[in-house]
């Protein structure tokens, strides 16, 4: 027998079985029992939900995120809120910054903007070339840059939280290795709570969707791992800003 | 790990004399378990939520085979290889087959409770690899070659002096005496590693059943620099830590952060699916997912232990125990301490060598009002007990001291009978006349004397009181 088919015969002895189990009835305490083919159906009304109720849910979210510990802006438009990223960048003092390939970004003109205060700033996304080498070209450029900046693709009013998928568009960097953070929230991606948003990943799960990897973040980096005094930015960005815009 | 549970007593009665110690557990009590207090009115709906996630992870236990093998599927669907390991031995090795294979010299770790249970830094290093522990809590503790105080918080029972000491030793340059300070300086020595290392390894707080995700709890970032920034990715997890769906995870997490620390939620919370894609921007090349038994089925075959394995290491009970606050974690002498330590460690490792850890309690009940998935601490220290007294199969069928059980015995013999009992009270008040003072028993002779090492007994009464009753309770 193969090791995996030795440790589930152990289990199985263990609960009195010699055979496989299967659940004949799945309790309806776990969401596992819903029927799956409700979920793409559920989903969507999620998202409706955030569409229609996004004044109140962004206004909700500008509340939770304080209390994380973002820095929260109001943006009424693209150029304000590149114009905010700007201030910020000048204000950390960063030489480069690094950003992500989301839509928003590109339609807020940052690279512009940041251009005009004589910062560098570098979009985390593969030239499909030499991908070794162009990856640990992006690599040694984040671990360098004094800010990063992404769109995000949910964020959480409950928790005060944004959340972000990686893929080919969205480097797990930008958010992780500079001291500064910048995430920018567009209207109508802000979900009530974080059930709303793991209903979305089940269904982008069912439609082959998932992605490797995704974060939850919810303000700046933090520790009280030393005499139990709080302290922000330990390994991740310890200064963490968050635009919200309309 | 080496196994230290036969010492309690000596750790208990170290921990409760040092004030440093002391004052930082008075720091837990204020902190998280008040915390925990606050978060859970400030839930929605949060006793119906225990209730909830009690039920799931009860039915996940007991269709375990059935989860872990749809989790292993997904997992490897997702492009991450699975191996199931009977023990720690048997996971440590594979870990280190990995290691070699991909000349790995340098390992970065996100804080994991099972890797201790492994004692796997020991093995890497002897293997001539190193392994540099990222949590700072844990990266303290390993700059001092000593085990985690607390599940959540490794090095809470040091001060920031004894921190300004460490890491000027161990890192050189100044002495910092600020947290902000002290901080920054481990971020920097620890930044290097992260770039360097070619492996990173973290534990699991839960994994996903129905879509093979791995989902991991930090504050501090470590966590995501291991899944990012190294060519492989290992994670480690108990058997235990599997849940069945993705829309189960909203509850867990409440449920685990709001307990741990207070917080509506940690800094990040990590979904990994496997390694990266092809044209994903970064993340490791390959993903290995371990999944251990290493006597959990142990725990799984015992009806009245079972839920222990329901535990989401949230470290609420700990918080809660008035002993575990005095005594401190190391002297529960292995991997898990406090109320939940009392119950695991004896067995995973051996019953009969941790004889103490079932008694390290007073039965109050804290533990239980703490834990998120209300798992029945006493009543599951109460039946190791008596498998000790009456050497059931934790104990190996062999009574933990048989002299107890035979006075035991006797003395159910005795106060059965009414004949009985007068004529070992008419001996007793024989025997104590030399032994009494003041009308106290001062000290009493071996085997007895350790009920009277703190405390004094009242002697046994010139008249019974069946006797005065019979005559109408009249003072003589």
């Amino acid at each position: 027998m193969t090791e995996r088919g030795d440790f589930m015969a152990r289990v199985r002895s263990a609960l009195g079985r010699s055979g496989a189990s299967r659940p004949s009835r799945v309790p309806a305490d776990t969401a596992f029992s819903r029927d799956v083919g409700d979920v793409s159906r559920r989903a969507w009304a999620v998202l409706e939900d955030a569409s229609e109720r996004s004044a109140e849910l962004m206004a909700d979210l500008e509340g939770s995120a304080s209390t994380a510990g973002w820095k929260v802006a109001r943006a009424g438009s693209p150029e304000e809120a590149a114009a905010y990223v700007r201030s910020v960048a000048v204000d950390v003092e960063a030489r480069t910054v690094v950003r992500s390939a989301h839509d928003v970004l590109a339609r807020m003109e940052v690279d512009a903007a940041l251009d005009r205060a004589g910062i560098a700033t570098h979009t985390m996304t593969l030239a499909g070339n030499d991908l070794d080498a162009e990856r640990r070209a992006l690599r040694e450029i984040a671990i360098h840059a004094g800010l990063g900046v992404t769109g995000v693709d949910y964020a959480v009013a409950e928790t005060g939280s944004v959340v972000l998928l990686a893929r080919s568009e969205v480097s797990r960097l930008p958010a992780l290795l500079p001291p500064t953070y910048v995430a920018i929230v567009e209207r109508g991606r802000v979900l009530p709570s974080l059930d709303e948003l793991f209903t979305l990943r089940r269904d982008e799960f069912y439609l082959d969707n998932l992605g490797s990897y995704m974060n939850i973040i919810t303000g700046p980096s933090r520790t009280a791992d030393i005499g139990q005094t709080l302290v922000t930015g330990v390994h991740g960005p310890g200064d963490v800003h968050m635009v919200l815009l309309e | 790990m080496d196994l230290k549970t036969r010492a309690f007593r000596k750790g208990a009665a170290s921990a409760i004399a040092d004030p440093v110690v002391q004052r930082n557990m008075q720091g837990l009590y204020d902190n998280f378990h008040k915390g925990r207090e606050r978060a859970g009115d400030a839930t929605p709906g949060w006793e119906a939520l225990r209730d909830r996630a009690r039920a799931v992870k009860a039915h996940t236990i007991e269709h375990l085979d059935h989860y872990l093998e749809m989790a292993a599927s997904n997992v490897e669907r997702a492009g991450g290889s699975v191996f199931f390991a009977e023990d720690a031995d048997s996971a440590t090795r594979y870990v280190l087959d990995v290691a070699k294979a991909r000349g790995v010299r340098t390992v970065i770790k996100s804080k994991s409770m099972l890797s201790e249970e492994m004692g796997l830094n020991g093995h890497l290093e002897r293997a001539g690899i190193e392994p540099v522990e990222t949590d700072l809590g844990e990266y303290l503790i390993q700059l001092r070659g000593e085990t985690p105080y607390h599940i959540i918080a490794p090095a809470v029972h040091l001060s920031q002096d004894q921190v300004s000491d460490l890491l000027q030793e161990k890192l050189g340059g100044p002495r910092y005496d600020r947290a902000e300070e002290l901080t920054a300086a481990a971020r920097s020595e620890l930044r290097g590693k992260f770039i360097e290392a070619d492996m990173g390894i973290t534990g699991a707080n839960f994994l996903v059943a129905e879509t093979g995700t791995l989902v991991l709890v930090t504050n501090e970032g470590n966590g995501r620099m291991c899944t990012s920034m190294p060519r492989v990715h290992v994670a480690i997890m108990g058997m235990e830590k599997v849940v069945p769906s993705m829309e189960d995870m909203g509850m867990f997490l409440r449920l685990l952060i709001r307990s741990a620390t207070g917080q509506r939620l940690s800094s990040y919370v990590t979904m990994v699916n496997g390694p990266r894609r092809g044209d994903d921007v970064d993340g490791p090349e390959e993903f290995h997912l371990v999944i251990v038994d290493n006597g959990r089925s142990k725990m799984l075959a015992d009806p009245d232990l079972r839920e222990a394995l329901y535990c989401l290491r949230c470290g609420a009970c700990l918080n809660s125990c008035p002993v575990y606050r005095k005594v401190g974690g190391h002297s529960y002498g292995w991997v898990y301490s406090g109320p939940i330590g009392a119950v695991v460690s004896p067995l995973l490792t051996s019953l009969p060598d941790a004889k103490d850890l079932p008694y390290a309690s007073s039965l109050c009940g804290a533990c239980r009002e703490a834990c998120p998935v209300r798992i029945d601490i006493p009543r599951m220290l109460l039946h190791l007990r008596s498998d000790l007294a009456e050497g059931g199969r934790h104990s190996g069928a062999r009574r933990a001291s048989p002299v107890e059980w035979l006075m035991m015995k006797a003395w159910r013999l005795t106060v059965g009978r009414p004949s009985m009992l007068r004529l070992a009270a008419r001996l007793g008040r024989v025997v104590q006349r030399p032994l009494a003072k003041d009308g106290r028993l001062r000290s009493l002779p071996s085997p007895l004397s350790g009920w009277t090492r703190h405390r004094t007994f009242p002697t046994i009464a010139a008249r019974s009181f069946r006797d005065r009753w019979q005559d109408g309770l009249r003072d003589d």
